[in-house]
């Protein structure tokens, strides 16, 4: 198979701000032209990418991106991905609200292979399973999620060998 | 001056493994392959997600065991499920039998997949999940985490439910010594 030409746009290195806590593979991909914010005690698995190229993207803090996931925002306006959202294997990501395909600070939950359409708004605690089932959460166990999360970003500081310094600028 | 000879796309290990030079393998100090498991471009296998324990305890370090004559579609992930487990969290290794085919794009996170399974494109393998011996999994199949999927089965859907059985002679039409040699 002939190697595929390289674009001209992933070869910019995109202005970023990242927290000094935070754990990302050296493998990540992080590309365009707006700027890129990391919160503090975020996790970047290998080969997750993020493609600024057509707006900034905002990502809170206590997120894990998956690998192989897709972060481009459509437009200027930009993509905010909430505190606490894991954004899992293979998911695309174009919305603004930290739609991911896992859970996000509104405190979603979107089930494997579900997809949110353009323009559309998911309200707190909903869950969306299935062929597009939805669902409201109203378990209350967003504290105890949370405390399941943080643990597991710290196991995957151990696992995860960190290189902030390859995106810094 | 002769032309720059290629190299091929696959790299051949001593125990007939071929392995996409465009795959992407991480961990592969944790990785066991059996032999004669085919790797195609773009697969993605996580073997850093290793147990972690606290230190001075003895780990097994193996991420992930695939048996022999697997496939491993284009694009498809292999990845440890995690968990946590008395307040710690930790990943749990995988174990995959022989003669399982992974789909194109297909995410597995099993904890275990027993030998002749059959997974199609675009399937999702919940955490935990834990397929045994002869099932075929049909494109697109979301299987929840932790669930049991029993022997000669055919599982379809989102959730993936058994929705009907295969005949004892499944076997034969699940081995994949065949596509192994075509490659």
């Amino acid at each position: 198979m002939p190697p595929k030409p390289r674009t001209s746009e992933a070869v910019t290195k995109p202005p970023t701000i990242l927290a000094s806590s935070i754990v990302i593979a050296e493998t990540a991909a992080l590309t365009g032209t707006f700027p890129i914010k990391i919160g503090a005690n975020t996790v970047i698995h290998p080969r997750a990418k993020l493609t600024s190229a057509h707006g900034p993207i905002t990502i809170g803090e206590y997120c894990i991106i998956c690998e192989r996931t897709q972060i481009s925002p459509p437009d200027a306006e930009g993509l905010v991905i909430g505190d606490g959202t894991v954004v899992e294997v293979n998911a695309l990501v174009e919305g603004s609200v930290g739609a991911g395909s896992v859970v996000e600070v509104g405190n979603c939950k979107l089930g494997p292979l579900t997809k949110v359409l353009e323009g559309e708004v998911i309200e707190d605690n909903t869950v969306i399973f299935g062929s597009g089932q939805r669902r409201i959460d109203a378990s209350g166990t967003m504290d105890a999620r949370r405390r399941l999360l943080e643990r597991h970003i710290e196991s995957l500081r151990i696992l995860i060998p960190s290189n902030p310094s390859k995106f810094m600028n | 001056m002769p032309p720059k000879q290629t190299k091929g796309e696959y790299i051949e290990t001593d125990t007939g493994n071929k392995v996409s030079r465009k795959s992407v393998i991480l961990g592969s100090q944790n990785i066991i392959l059996g032999g004669k498991t085919v790797i195609q471009a773009d697969c993605t296998i996580r073997g850093d997600l290793r147990r972690t324990v606290a230190p001075g305890q003895h780990s097994g370090n193996v991420a992930i065991a695939v048996g022999r004559y697997c496939f491993l579609s284009r694009s498809s992930v292999l990845r440890p499920p995690g968990r946590t487990h008395q307040k710690t969290f930790s990943y749990y290794p995988m174990k995959i039998g022989d003669h399982v085919f992974v789909g194109e794009g297909s995410v597995v996170e099993a904890a275990l997949i027993g030998s002749y399974v059959h997974i199609a494109k675009d399937c999702v393998i919940g955490k935990f999940a834990i397929i045994k011996d002869c099932v075929r999994i049909e494109e697109g199949t979301v299987i929840a985490p932790n669930t049991v999927i029993p022997s000669f089965s055919l599982v379809s859907g989102r959730p993936g439910v058994v929705i009907d059985e295969l005949p004892e002679t499944a076997q034969e039409g699940l081995e994949l010594k065949n596509i192994y040699r075509m490659i």
